[in-house]
């Protein structure tokens, strides 16, 4: 494989890795906190993206300003679909079936309530309109300033919800409710406003993903759901409870899904159709092999569940 | 305004009804019945509907006595016509063709239903299962489609004639592949009844409320799963067959898990666990997914902006959350199982004086 496409490749893993990361964390904290394995987190990403994709179409808009309208639309969104569906549902203690079944359907409802937003105001395949420029270009490889949005945007949210879990008086009643809920009702932690508010967290930060990744492709209705197969093998490989571990896995499942691609088809001729398989591969090897994924190997860096 | 013609949509709907059965017994017999959250059921349809596109291209041409076409590429178009005019002319290998489609489909959806129930051991937690078979589904559908040959890739196989097609005349033809459907669903339905009352439905139902006693009771729970997933996937493939057959091509677009959301739409509305339920979810999406694209139609000769299509997927999400919210038992709730002896134990423990 020649060094140029290896370096694109390598670029594309960073971008996508940090995007996956940013969703993947909210699959996670999700997981451990709502006991939730919820798949309508795909479409609070599109949800964002179309918010940033409405906002950014009113003429020059500063970058930050449309990713915090992705946020506000992406959290609201995120809350209501707790208030409306998931908050009854537990009261009743269902199934876990019942709640991926209902997670299933919340995502169905936004996704063609999306489809005909896009197709109302003729929005298919538009790009979030911010200012493009060309900082490298060099053969393959091709850096814009949106390469410098999405990336360093991506890592700081990802410190900043770190820093949030592991820092402040929110996130400790958060990590404490997703070790022991039972225990942290008892010891006077307020749940269900910790809930709303890990809610609003998860869906926002979507709804930023969204943003970011509509910056580098056209938005569509079905963006997050494409995405999701991916993200939730990142939220995998982390254990679905460390957030160093989804990290790790958002770059894994991006490097496999772009070098080690791009690795197979140029070397032994693998067509390029598979790619989608990637994820689904990694899911079903972890779940089979390794079900706790990166957990053990990282057991001190910011495991949810210390 | 459009005219609609009763009689040709009675029969579309009572055909969709007796192909939806089978996917909604199927997973009413996993799920319902045993608990085994199958959120893989494209993935077993799929390969009822895959085997169709290897049949019509391979099987057929050989059992009608004529020289097979390459479907794909070039001549595509020449493997179609030799297709039609099979079906047409020969109505006797066609039906052999159905059966030996049938009967390829059942097994190998069955022998990977058994293979899957091997996988459901090696899991940690019980959910990863609907995961896994969630994941597998998609990667079977995107190897499909990647391969070239198999139902050439994403063309897919179009011309997938139902075998009445030889009566000419479209109406009676559908008429009596509408007939085909419902008796196969009845088949099925009868089949399954006695299932889930026979002592080996029973222990099912024991497995989904509890392993640990069941097994304790000295049953094996894993044979069990794996006994149930490959009747329940066979089934599906079957169901899957007709759904080819009826809409006339293979398509790995069609497999998505947007089909198996469907068919627990079906199951969730009649009521898990109880067949007759599945029936009746069966029949009201059949009919809601028919009235769904003449209302589609209508819309779009209207001159509206929007496409009436998103709405099905919107009232399938809300069905669902209505269900599961309010009504989690269905329409037709699941009755609790009794045996001859649960009466006699029952008319032993009455008081004395009541029996007197």
């Amino acid at each position: 494989m020649p060094p140029a496409l290896l370096t694109t490749s390598l670029v594309n893993t960073i971008q996508i890795g940090s995007l996956y990361a940013l969703m993947a964390l909210g699959i996670t904290l999700t997981f451990s906190v709502m006991k939730l394995p919820n798949f309508a987190h795909a479409e609070y990403v599109t949800v964002g993206a179309f918010a940033a994709l409405i906002v950014s179409l009113s003429g020059n808009v500063n970058p930050l300003v449309i990713m915090l309208a992705a946020f506000i639309v992406g959290a609201l969104v995120a809350l209501v679909s707790h208030i409306a569906v998931f908050k009854p549902l537990e009261g009743r203690e269902v199934s876990f079936y019942t709640l991926i079944l209902s997670s299933f359907a919340v995502g169905l409802i936004l996704r063609y309530i999306l489809f005909m937003v896009a197709d109302y105001f003729n929005l298919f395949d538009t790009r979030i309109r911010i200012s493009l420029q060309i900082l490298l270009r060099e053969g393959y490889l091709i850096l814009t300033n949106i390469f410098f949005w999405v990336v360093p945007s991506s890592i700081l949210l990802v410190i900043a919800l770190t820093l949030l879990l592991n820092r402040t008086p929110l996130g400790r009643e958060m990590r404490a409710l997703a070790n022991n809920p039972g225990l942290a009702r008892v010891i006077g932690i307020p749940v269900e406003r910790v809930k709303n508010y890990s809610w609003l967290l998860v869906g926002g930060l979507a709804g930023v993903a969204g943003a970011l990744w509509g910056l580098q492709t056209a938005v569509s209705p079905l963006m997050g759901w494409v995405a999701i197969i991916s993200v939730f093998a990142a939220a995998i490989l982390g254990g679905l409870s460390s957030f160093a571990g989804t990290i790790l896995g958002a770059y894994v499942v991006a490097f496999s899904e772009n070098t080690v691609m791009l690795f197979l088809n140029f070397n032994f001729g693998l067509d390029l159709a598979y790619k989608p398989a990637i994820p689904f591969i990694i899911i079903i090897a972890v779940l089979l092999i390794r079900p706790q994924g990166f957990t053990e190997l990282i057991k001190r860096a910011g495991d949810l569940k210390r | 305004m459009i005219n609609i013609d009763i009689g040709a949509t009675a029969v579309a709907i009572l055909t969709l009804f007796g192909i939806y059965s089978l996917m909604a017994i199927s997973l009413n017999l996993e799920y319902g019945v045993a608990g085994v959250p199958n959120f893989g059921q494209a993935l077993f349809v799929s390969i009822g509907a895959y085997t169709a596109g290897v049949t019509y291209t391979r099987i057929l041409p050989l059992l009608a006595g004529v020289e097979s076409v390459h479907p794909c590429g070039p001549t595509m178009g020449q493997a179609l016509q030799l297709r039609s005019e099979v079906m047409a002319a020969q109505p006797v290998a066609g039906f052999i063709n159905l059966a030996l489609t049938f009967l390829i489909a059942a097994v190998l959806a069955g022998a990977v239903g058994f293979a899957v129930s091997y996988v459901t051991l090696r899991l940690k937690e019980e959910w990863f299962l609907a995961l896994v078979l969630l994941v597998g589904g998609e990667t079977v559908r995107i190897v499909v489609r990647g391969a070239d040959d198999l139902i050439c890739s994403h063309n897919g196989i179009s011309g997938v004639a139902q075998p009445f097609y030889f009566l000419g005349d479209p109406r009676s033809s559908s008429l009596m592949f509408m007939i085909l459907c419902v008796t196969l669903a009845l088949i099925a339905y009868v089949y399954s009844q006695r299932l889930t009352h026979s002592p080996f439905g029973r222990m099912l139902k024991g497995l989904r409320e509890n392993e640990d006693v069941t097994r304790g009771l000295g049953k094996g729970i894993s044979l069990a799963r794996a006994q149930i997933m490959l009747i329940g996937s066979a089934i599906a493939a079957v169901g899957g067959v007709l759904f080819a057959l009826n809409t006339g091509f293979v398509n790995t677009n069609d497999y998505v898990v947007t089909l198996t959301l469907d068919i627990w739409v079906m199951v969730v509305l009649g009521g898990i666990g109880n067949n007759r339920g599945a029936l009746l979810g069966a029949a009201l999406i059949a009919i809601l997914d028919r009235f769904t694209q003449v209302g589609a139609i209508a819309l779009n000769m209207s001159g509206s902006p929007i496409e009436f299509n998103y709405v099905r997927f919107i009232a399938f999400g809300l069905i669902l959350l209505l269900m599961l919210r309010y009504r989690p038992g269905g329409l037709l709730p699941e009755s609790p199982l009794t045996t001859n002896a649960h009466d006699v134990a029952r008319s032993m423990l009455q008081p004395r004086d009541e029996r007197s």
